[in-house]
């Protein structure tokens, strides 16, 4: 009961958000692959990879500008209130922020489906010259995944002040960029690159986000 | 007697120049309690501490039986809230937003509910965001009222109301509380509205509690004195010297403000060697504001 109407009153503020990204995730696929099948040659077989790299760095763009959106969304009602009525519901503070991430991650789904379809649809409707595979399920649960990465980072945030946005976002980034830099110019390692390599390499938390985003390969 | 809110030592700090000093309420269970104080006194800080939005800096605070803020989501799904300014999605309609505060509270009483949208005259189909103060205010009084509450924390509910609303409102929740006998706490800096129905008071001012006491104690127990013949200092007075103050100018008399006077407390005037020529009753917010007045300024005479 108290579950549906979290859903219904963030369905109510983020349909638009839910709408627009879910149309938006139904067509990357499809234009992806609006070159395939003219015919087999392998010069074709190199544009068509070329077009499918080429709108590849959407996929993660459009998950993570999903999730952020949807996060965002989640919160700004509570926040123009100073959550001051959600505090005061009668349940406790996890419990409530529970059923907000739970309706946040429920109104993400269409458009993980929706990508998923486009990309059934597109692998489907597309010749795909031979040496080459589609990866429609694969590339949606990719997509699904980095989605709720940036739901999530951003829920987070947003559940806080705006004070602890700030420190997050802004503050605490540029402090450590500042120290690298200080402890570059005495010679020392680049530490945050370093740290940016083991976040987006391979096994990294952000890999999924930086690796190529192929719908169809060899 | 039990108390329905009680706080002890409690102390909080916002900034570096308010503060909530140790502060000792004692709310008894089915008072009507007024919380008065002037504006920026500290009562909607207060209020937030009592449902646990806000977290002190030490002191104990306990709301219908619960530990707050250990327990106050406990305590919250027996207390009704109506805050300063409302805070209800904008966005909703007033049927959607009674839907959504429905499912927090297991005891929402629908078809009374829907009694009072039709005592309140609001439409159902009316969007939140776009009602007019008068129609917020009836509209928070109730959702706070369905949800049948053994406590109802108002703050400032009827602040900005017209007189016809604020009339509607305050008779809603004196029939409820007549049927349920549940407790209230309202504050409010309108005194004249709390000297109707309240039968405790307490005032706050600056952060701090300068009185707390039955209302017929507070309406019926100050008095103003016109005193011939001083001495300059009172000694030991049956009564609370709150204030002296030079008289008219006419006589050599003074005005004295005092408060717990009995009418057998005339005799300390013989003793000292004075004459007492008049006792003149003060309403609560003569009272009200000679309180405050003396808590600011100790008693001294003023010319």
């Amino acid at each position: 009961m108290m579950f549906r109407q979290v859903l219904y009153t963030q369905w109510k503020w983020s349909a638009w958000a839910v709408v627009t990204t879910a149309v938006a995730a139904f067509t990357l696929p499809l234009v992806s692959v609006q070159r395939a099948g003219a015919n087999t040659e392998a010069t074709d077989v190199l544009y068509l990879l070329g077009d499918v790299a080429g709108v590849g760095y959407m996929y993660p763009f459009l998950a993570v500008a999903a999730g952020i959106t949807i996060a965002l969304l989640t919160w700004a009602p509570d926040h123009a209130g100073r959550h001051v009525y959600a505090l005061s519901l009668p349940v406790p503070r996890w419990y409530y922020a529970l059923l907000r991430y739970g309706a946040g991650t429920l109104l993400l789904v269409p458009t993980m489906l929706a990508l998923w379809i486009g990309a059934l649809v597109a692998t489907s409707s597309a010749t795909i010259p031979q040496g080459l595979d589609a990866y429609p399920t694969a590339i949606a649960f990719r997509f699904a995944l980095a989605t709720l990465f940036g739901f999530s980072m951003f829920f987070a945030l947003a559940a806080g002040t705006v004070r602890t946005a700030i420190i997050a976002l802004g503050v605490a980034p540029t402090a450590i960029i500042v120290t690298n830099q200080i402890i570059i110019s005495f010679g020392g390692p680049n530490l945050v690159w370093t740290a940016l390599e083991y976040l987006i390499r391979l096994p990294g938390p952000m890999e999924l986000l930086f690796e190529p985003w192929m719908l169809i390969n060899v | 007697m039990s108390n329905a809110i009680e706080t002890r030592d409690l102390v909080y700090r916002a900034g570096t120049t308010f503060e909530i000093t140790d502060l000792a309420l004692n709310v008894p269970t089915g008072s009507i309690y007024g919380f008065l104080g002037p504006n920026g006194s500290g009562k909607t800080t207060t209020i937030r501490l009592l449902l646990g939005l806000l977290r002190p800096v030490r002191g104990r605070i306990q709301v219908v039986g619960r530990q707050v803020p250990r327990e106050a989501h406990l305590m919250l799904a027996r207390t009704g809230y109506v805050p300063e300014r409302p805070h209800l999605y904008p966005t909703l309609t007033i049927d959607e937003a009674m839907r959504f505060h429905a499912a927090f509270y297991p005891t929402w009483d629908t078809k009374w509910a829907d009694e009072l949208l039709v005592t309140f005259r609001l439409d159902r189909s009316r969007r939140v965001g776009k009602m007019s103060k008068g129609e917020t205010g009836k509209f928070m009084m109730l959702l706070a009222l369905a949800q049948r509450p053994e406590l109802l924390i108002l703050d400032e509910p009827t602040d900005g109301l017209d007189p016809v609303v604020r009339r509607e409102v305050l008779m809603a929740l004196i029939e409820y509380v007549a049927e349920r006998q549940a407790t209230v706490f309202i504050s409010s800096h309108l005194v004249h509205e709390l000297e109707r129905f309240c039968n405790w008071v307490g005032v706050l001012d600056n952060g701090r509690l300068v009185a707390e006491l039955p209302m017929h104690a507070f309406k019926n127990g100050i008095k103003r004195l016109r005193v011939h013949h001083p001495p300059s200092t009172p000694g030991d007075t049956p009564f609370v010297l709150l204030s002296r103050e030079a008289g008219d100018g006419l006589s050599a008399g003074e005005v004295w403000v005092v408060r717990g006077w009995q009418a057998t407390m005339s005799q300390y005037f013989d003793g000292i060697g004075a004459q007492l020529r008049e006792v003149v009753d003060l309403d609560l917010e003569e009272g009200f504001v000679e309180m405050l007045r003396t808590f600011r300024h100790p008693v001294e005479v003023h010319s």
